[in-house]
């Protein structure tokens, strides 16, 4: 078992926050928040699908208007980017947990 | 057109500052190599890539150095320490490039971010092919699901998402990042650096859905998982397989987990 500290991006703090990962052998075993404590272990890989479906969403500008935007000025569509990227819709994500659970 | 010649740019500093005991993510285990040398792995798959730079944290130094001994085989891979920022990064990696790039070594530098070690090798061939037709490439996703949850009043269309690799023809990106550094400009991206200086036309390619930036905890999990999935190989120049690409939920937790949409 290894131990690493690394900044990840918190979804409970909501910014990058210092992680504690825990390696099992190759494979990540369990990961800690050092802020809040928030804990995620190998069984929430059972979470993974829901996680999936969020994965895009979450670096998802908005629908439609931007799209048409990237096709007619890939350029300035892109330097918009950052700021919608931080729009994530981190809520979103123990919604589609609670849906894909049942 | 004859086959470009690429040089492929890892930026790997990463973002802000850390303290001294915290590994960088791209430095951090992921299913038994470091985050940073799987992308570079399948890069350097294509024939085409003929250079490879890793832009770092001074600090990271010894262990890039090590972590390339151990998973990054020949030829050499040039390490070059980044500045404060994207752009000066970018700008560190193209001085590195540009005997090459002024001799035409070098036709189209890609850039991409090695938080993301699932860029396989057709995507780094996509956007090679495109930036060198076109004169630059973005991969993007249209994403066509679960925008209807969403609570603002957007009807439920497209949506899109820009990943990295992204790549330049060499020798006017190199330009532009003369003439920006000329004039002190820096680009939050690539992308808004080549606009300001050049006209070429950027070209998206199809993104690849397994592409994840390594920016949450659980998407160390999700990268470990899609690794295993896809037989620890990215290494095809096919691109994935259409049928398999996650056009809806649905189809998207068919994709990682064939016996249905529950694991
Ligand atoms: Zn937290």
């Amino acid at each position: 078992m290894s131990v690493e500290q690394a900044s990840l991006r918190c979804e409970s703090c909501e910014e990058l926050t210092v992680h504690e990962l825990h390696y099992a052998g190759r494979l990540l075993d369990a990961v800690r928040c050092t802020r809040c404590g928030r804990h995620l272990e190998l069984s929430q890989r059972a979470l993974l699908p829901a996680y999936v479906v969020d994965l895009e969403q979450r670096v998802v500008s908005k629908p439609g208007r931007m799209l048409r935007r990237a096709g007619a000025d890939p350029l300035g569509f892109l330097r918009q980017l950052p700021r919608a990227v931080l729009r994530q819709p981190v809520k979103f994500l123990g919604e589609f947990r609670e849906l894909l659970r049942r | 057109m004859s086959a470009p010649r690429a040089a492929v740019v890892m930026l790997a500093a990463g973002e802000g500052r850390r303290s001294g005991y915290q590994t960088n993510k791209v430095l951090l285990p992921l299913a038994g190599r470091r985050v940073f040398t799987w992308a570079v792995r399948w890069a350097r798959e294509l024939a085409s890539v003929e250079r490879t730079v890793i832009v770092i944290r001074e600090a990271d130094r010894d262990d890039v150095v090590a972590a390339v001994g151990r998973e990054v085989g020949p030829p050499e891979v040039t390490i070059v320490t980044g500045g404060d920022s994207r752009h000066a990064s970018e700008w560190e990696a193209l001085q590195a490039l540009a005997p090459d790039i002024e001799a035409g070594r070098v036709d189209v530098v890609v850039i991409h971010d090695a938080a993301r070690p699932l860029a396989g090798t057709a995507l780094f061939a996509s956007v090679v092919d495109a930036a060198w037709e076109h004169g630059g490439a973005l991969p993007v996703r249209e994403q066509a699901h679960l925008t209807a949850l969403d609570s603002g009043s957007e009807p439920p269309d497209r949506v899109v998402a820009v990943q990295t690799p992204q790549a330049f023809r060499a020798a006017p990106l190199l330009e532009a990042y003369r003439r920006a550094h000329r004039d002190g400009f820096v680009g939050t991206d690539t992308a808004s650096c080549m606009e300001r200086y050049t006209d070429l036309p950027v070209h998206c390619v199809e993104g690849d859905a397994r592409n994840v930036k390594i920016t949450f905890p659980e998407d160390l999990f999700l990268a470990e998982r899609l690794l295993a999935k896809a037989g620890y190989d990215l290494s095809g120049t096919h691109g994935p397989d259409p049928a398999a690409a996650p056009a809806s939920r649905r189809s998207a937790l068919r994709h990682l987990w064939p016996g249905g949409d529950h694991p």
